[in-house]
């Protein structure tokens, strides 16, 4: 039986696309068959990011709905064999979603992948709470700002309470993923540092994700960045992937500016 | 003709003589920023030119209109005059018994969105997020930061309150400044409302 993921972060831009195209394909990557699943109704974008627009003919709510298979609405990307992608529709809205079809709808994707990756929409509305509703483990993406930290807040405080699992007298395990974190800004006290973030919501942290220009190319590419073996933030998303696969590895500081090898040496003479 | 129509706090006090008058002013004038103050008692121009100057909102003798007799009128009391024996007001009284038999303990991250109603009083053993909420009609300690908003008539609470945080104590706001030590007692003494830091940073282990 696979492992269900939802990736929330309750308010909308902080990554949580991104961040799911991105460690959808790490876990792929180390070897664990894995499926992501847009649940954002309506306005789909995942299978942007993974170059996959083109080849959606199926959606989530053709299964649910009018007895599609879920193979025939599976697709494969090219970029692993491991990964596959389960559209929204487009033209729906969320009110089509319903308990029942979505629990049988995320069973039959149990017994076929060791993950199943759920992209929450932005918001706390019916659409997020169904997309938590049979979810094991959260990923929280938050950036380091206010606002994005509260709606976090709120919607682990919804997830806690209205999540089958909970309901059901067992916990869902919650991880933190920081994104688009600005050294320089760090540094000079005007972002939160993650020390701040962690005592505020306290729950562990996954991965520390540096701000990079490069995702947004990656993005329009439909490449996922973790394929840029030369991006702090794909490298970034690959140690999450293997930690989300039950690798131990050490977190490395993107908080710090003086990390590159150049300044050290700089250092060294200074 | 135009009217509108206000909700405000309105504190009567009750004039004796000008210097216990400034003496409670200078320690609380803070609490006053928001309401109105009836000052009942001779009018006064070395008065009016302090609460001028405090820019403070203020009518001098004045029958305020109520249906009940207010829980929390602040009288001016000096010093001296506190250690006179007074009797404890009854709504003292009454949260003092409801302590003895009604103490909630929670260690709960309160996160934004959520609220916590205790009837009786609460010790708190974690964080209040922003946009979190905690009413409590007795008394309330929370021993981690509070970013959100509480609402306490107790007769005491301890806490410390970020810059972020909205505090009513007896529904008169305090002011976060004042509440910046690692904890701070809250307490209603005599009507009056007094802050003091229980602990200093140095000493919490």
């Amino acid at each position: 039986m696979g492992i269900v993921i939802a990736v929330i972060s309750g308010k909308g831009g902080v990554g949580k696309t991104t961040t799911t195209a991105n460690i959808g394909l790490g876990i792929a990557q180390n070897d664990k068959k894995c499926v992501v699943v847009d649940f954002d109704i309506g306005q789909r974008n995942l299978d942007m990011l993974l170059g996959l627009e083109n080849r959606v003919v199926y959606d989530m709510v053709h299964v649910m709905d009018e007895n599609i298979g879920i193979k025939q609405a599976l697709i494969k990307s090219k970029m692993s064999p491991n990964l596959s992608f389960l559209a929204a529709s487009q033209t729906k809205d969320k009110s089509v979603l319903d308990s029942d079809k979505i629990a049988k709808l995320i069973d039959e994707l149990k017994q076929e992948f060791d993950f199943v990756i759920l992209d929450a929409p932005a918001g706390i509305e019916s659409g997020y709470e169904h997309t938590i509703e049979f979810a094991d483990k959260a990923i929280v993406v938050v950036n380091p700002e206010v606002s994005s930290i509260r709606d976090s807040d709120r919607a682990i405080g919804i997830l806690d309470s209205k999540s089958k699992r909970v309901k059901d007298g067992q916990e869902v395990d919650k991880f933190l993923i920081i994104n688009r974190i600005d050294a320089k800004m760090v540094q000079s006290g005007e972002m939160l540092s993650s020390e701040d973030i962690l005592e505020i919501l306290s729950i562990p942290l996954i991965g520390k994700i540096p701000e990079d220009k490069g995702i947004i190319d990656a993005s329009n590419q439909g490449k996922p960045i973790i394929l840029d073996k030369n991006s702090k933030a794909g490298q970034a998303y690959k140690r999450v992937a293997s930690r989300v696969c039950g690798e131990k590895i050490d977190f490395v500081d993107v908080e710090s500016v003086n990390s590159g090898f150049m300044q050290k040496i700089k250092g060294m003479f200074s | 003709m135009k009217t509108k129509q206000y909700t405000a706090k309105i504190f009567e006090v009750e004039l004796e003589d000008s210097s216990s008058f400034f003496s409670f002013f200078d320690k609380n004038y803070l609490f006053f920023q928001n309401s109105l103050l009836v000052i009942n008692g001779e009018e006064n121009d070395s008065i009016k030119k302090y609460l001028d100057n405090k820019e403070l909102k203020y009518i001098f003798n004045l029958e305020v209109p109520t249906q009940k007799k207010q829980k929390t009128n602040f009288e001016a009391y000096s010093k001296v005059e506190e250690q006179k024996p007074e009797p404890v007001t009854k709504t003292a009284e009454k949260v003092v018994q409801k302590s003895k038999t009604n103490l909630k303990v929670l260690d709960k991250l309160i996160r934004s969105g959520q609220e916590v109603k205790v009837d009786g009083d609460l010790l708190l053993l974690n964080r209040v997020n922003s946009g979190g909420s905690i009413i409590v009609n007795g008394t309330l300690i929370v021993t981690q930061v509070v970013d959100g908003s509480i609402r306490c008539s107790g007769d005491f609470m301890m806490l410390q309150a970020s810059s972020k945080a909205n505090i009513l104590f007896h529904e008169v706001e305090v002011d976060n400044k004042l509440l910046q030590e690692r904890l701070n007692r809250i307490e209603l003494i005599d009507n009056e409302i007094i802050i003091t830091p229980a602990l200093k940073e140095k000493n919490w282990v």
